[in-house]
């Protein structure tokens, strides 16, 4: 079993968001400072509004800070072009989203396999990369179907196994079981525990569920862009089958 | 790239109608084309080494055949054809027993000489031609009217002149001995042909009296000075001419027909326009609701300069297929199967090969506009905003 180990794969110091609409400045993150470590596996709580997306964004790069420093995997992304940041982005970090976020048009397979084109690797490397990731969220049979031929739990499965494919250090979750009934969710959050335990990948997780968030190490509580709450559980949930 | 293929077959009927509305475009455009192109192809097949002597005041009048001579004489002319119009109608009757009335250019003249100075006119037999030379009711129709009437070497054709009559209101009646064709693509293969003598005996008035006298020169770049040496011989006769180069004479058709170009072109513009406006904006509505995606594809890693290639190859696509659907049905329609929507009317229907040209430019115009917005605000938009609008 993976411990998170002591270096910090994220670091923010006076990390600061402030979103302009229409003249009006919005203070979204109000110098937060964070470490986190490799391996580890964060629940990002707080009211709707306090920030959450906003911090899950910034710190995979596909937005950029209003002030001060971030640094991810040892790149401060603050140095990095767009152009730069989107190849970092598929090296480094994968994206899951509350609403799946597959594409329509492309079969399960070909979902997973999306961000592999980005990487120089041979078709047959693409393709025995896809069916691993398949056979971790366990639809590998299902990899010629389309996203809507598919329950809501399996395409967030398939969403998970699209996140792997490249191998990232960095899942960044942004509700993931928003939108799944308990027992898809719970599914989910097993397969998450999984990762992070046997795979070492350090995750963080947006969430609003209490029982969610227990599966994680660690939870942190945004309020109004200020760290609130900084929590190491220690009385862990066991992981367990799908509630009946 | 094969995400593109997938991009176009997200909504597939609406790719298609898209595509189609484009090709339809298309092909009207290059329809139109090749109408505008078809009334001017007398100017095309006219032949830079010979005049036309008609009557200075209008084609409606006639000028004397006993002018021959003297325009014979004039220096630098190699032969001197007269010409009638003749103005008839077949009227076969099918098997139903009613007839039709079909219409189709036919001239009286000098077969012979006719042929030494037109000689885009080819008759492949031997044996025909001698045929048609040795028979005075003879006459030579062109393969295209033929195939179209069904007319055979050896038919007797009866027609019916609007213009020329014989004594008793006898029918004209000719037989077939020939049929010609041309190896010049531009050249008319409509026309009936038939001998000056027999006609001139035949009618029951206006004996004498030719259309126009057609000139083959020796040195076609002098044609100016022949053509005023022969005006200038009639200045002050009874019957005044002008001599033309044969190109001049076939444009005064198209002159007439000036006006009509003029309201196809932009009757027909107005409705290529439409079209392409129609297909531009369903393009631009369809990159609006692909932003969701393009986020995902950036936050998967995917650069804005891909999804800006990503969203103006769509288009390129879209508008590319138009292309080929519409301008190649046209191409094969027109050049390929020859296929000639009024070809009584229009001796030759082609599509000329620059409207090809032409069409390609409409459609990569079309393809770039409307690909051009959707991609830069593809491009510009970031991905966290684009994940948001659900
Ligand atoms: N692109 C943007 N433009 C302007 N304001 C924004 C933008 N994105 C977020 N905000 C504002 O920033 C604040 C925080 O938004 P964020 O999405 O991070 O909240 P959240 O904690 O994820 O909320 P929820 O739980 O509802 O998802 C909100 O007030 C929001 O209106
Ligand atoms: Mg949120």
């Amino acid at each position: 079993m993976a411990e998170p180990t002591s270096e910090p794969i994220i670091q923010l110091r006076d990390t600061t968001k402030i979103y302009y609409k229409g003249g009006e400045e919005i203070l979204t993150l109000d110098h937060v400072s964070l470490d986190i470590m490799e391996g580890d596996f964060v629940a990002l709580m707080g009211p709707s509004g306090s920030g959450k997306t906003t911090l899950l964004n910034l710190i995979g790069g596909l937005d950029s800070p209003t002030g001060g420093q971030l640094v991810v995997c040892g790149q401060d992304l603050g140095e990095l072009s767009p152009r730069e940041l989107a190849q970092w982005r598929a090296n480094h970090v994968s994206f899951i989203f509350q609403s799946f976020n597959l594409l329509p048009v492309l079969t399960a397979f070909q979902n997973v396999e999306l961000p592999l084109t980005l990487l120089p690797l041979s078709r047959a490397e693409r393709r025995q990369h896809v069916e691993t990731a398949l056979k971790i969220v366990g639809l590998a049979e299902r990899m010629h179907h389309r996203p809507d031929e598919l329950s809501g739990g399996q395409e967030q499965r398939v969403a998970i196994a699209r996140a792997l494919a490249c191998d990232p250090k960095l899942l960044l979750a942004d509700e993931p079981t928003g939108d799944l009934d308990a027992h898809s969710a719970q599914e989910v959050m097993n397969l998450l525990t999984s990762l992070n335990q046997e795979h070492g990948k350090t995750i963080i997780v947006v969430t609003h569920d209490p029982k969610v968030a227990g599966c994680a190490r660690r939870q942190l509580h945004l309020e109004k862009g200020v760290l609130a709450l900084d929590k190491r559980s220690t009385d862990r949930h066991p992981v367990a089958g799908p509630r009946a | 790239m094969r995400l593109l293929f997938l991009a176009l077959l997200r909504k597939p009927l609406r790719t298609f109608l898209t595509i189609f509305s484009i090709a339809v475009a298309l092909f009207l455009y290059c329809f139109l084309e090749s109408v505008l192109d078809a009334f001017s192809v007398g100017v095309n097949m006219a032949n830079a080494s010979r005049l036309v002597v008609q009557h200075k005041e209008s084609l409606a009048f006639q000028i004397p055949i006993s002018y021959r001579s003297s325009i014979e004489q004039c220096e630098g002319v190699n032969a001197v054809v007269p010409m009638v119009w003749f103005g008839g109608l077949y009227t076969p009757k099918d098997q139903t027993g009613e007839t039709r009335e079909e219409f189709f250019a036919q001239f009286a003249c000098e077969l012979d000489e006719y042929m030494s100075i037109v000689p885009e006119v080819v008759i492949r037999d031997p044996e025909q031609k001698k045929a048609l030379l040795a028979d005075q009711a003879g006459c030579v129709v062109g393969d295209k009217t033929a195939e179209r009437l069904g007319i055979k070497v050896g038919d007797r054709v009866v027609l019916r002149s609007q213009i020329w009559s014989q004594p008793g209101s006898k029918p004209w009646e000719f037989n077939v001995r020939a049929i010609y064709t041309s190896d010049n693509q531009a050249f008319d293969r409509t026309m009936m042909l038939f001998h000056y003598k027999y006609f001139d005996e035949k009618r029951e008035f206006g004996k004498g009296m030719i259309g126009i006298f057609v000139l083959g020169m020796k040195d076609p770049s002098r044609f100016h000075e022949i053509a005023t040496a022969i005006d200038r011989r009639f200045e002050n006769s009874p019957f005044e001419t002008r001599t033309v180069t044969e190109k001049a004479f076939n444009m005064q058709f198209v002159a007439m027909m000036g006006n009509l170009q003029l309201l196809l072109r932009s009757i027909g513009s107005a409705i290529v326009l439409t079209m392409l406006l129609v297909a531009a904006n369903t393009m631009m509505m369809s990159a609006r609701d692909q932003t969701r995606e393009m986020g995902i594809l950036k936050s998967i890693g995917f650069t804005d300069g891909f999804v800006f290639r990503l969203l103006i190859g769509e288009a390129l696509v879209i508008a590319g297929m138009g292309f080929l659907i519409g301008a190649g049905t046209a191409f094969a329609a027109f050049n390929l199967a020859e296929i000639n929507p009024k070809p009584d009317f229009f001796p030759i229907f082609r599509m000329p090969p620059e409207s090809l040209l032409g069409a390609a430019g409409i459609a990569l115009v079309t393809g770039v506009l409307s690909g051009l917005v959707p991609a830069f605000v593809g491009m510009r938009m970031k991905a966290t905003e684009a994940l948001r609008s659900v």
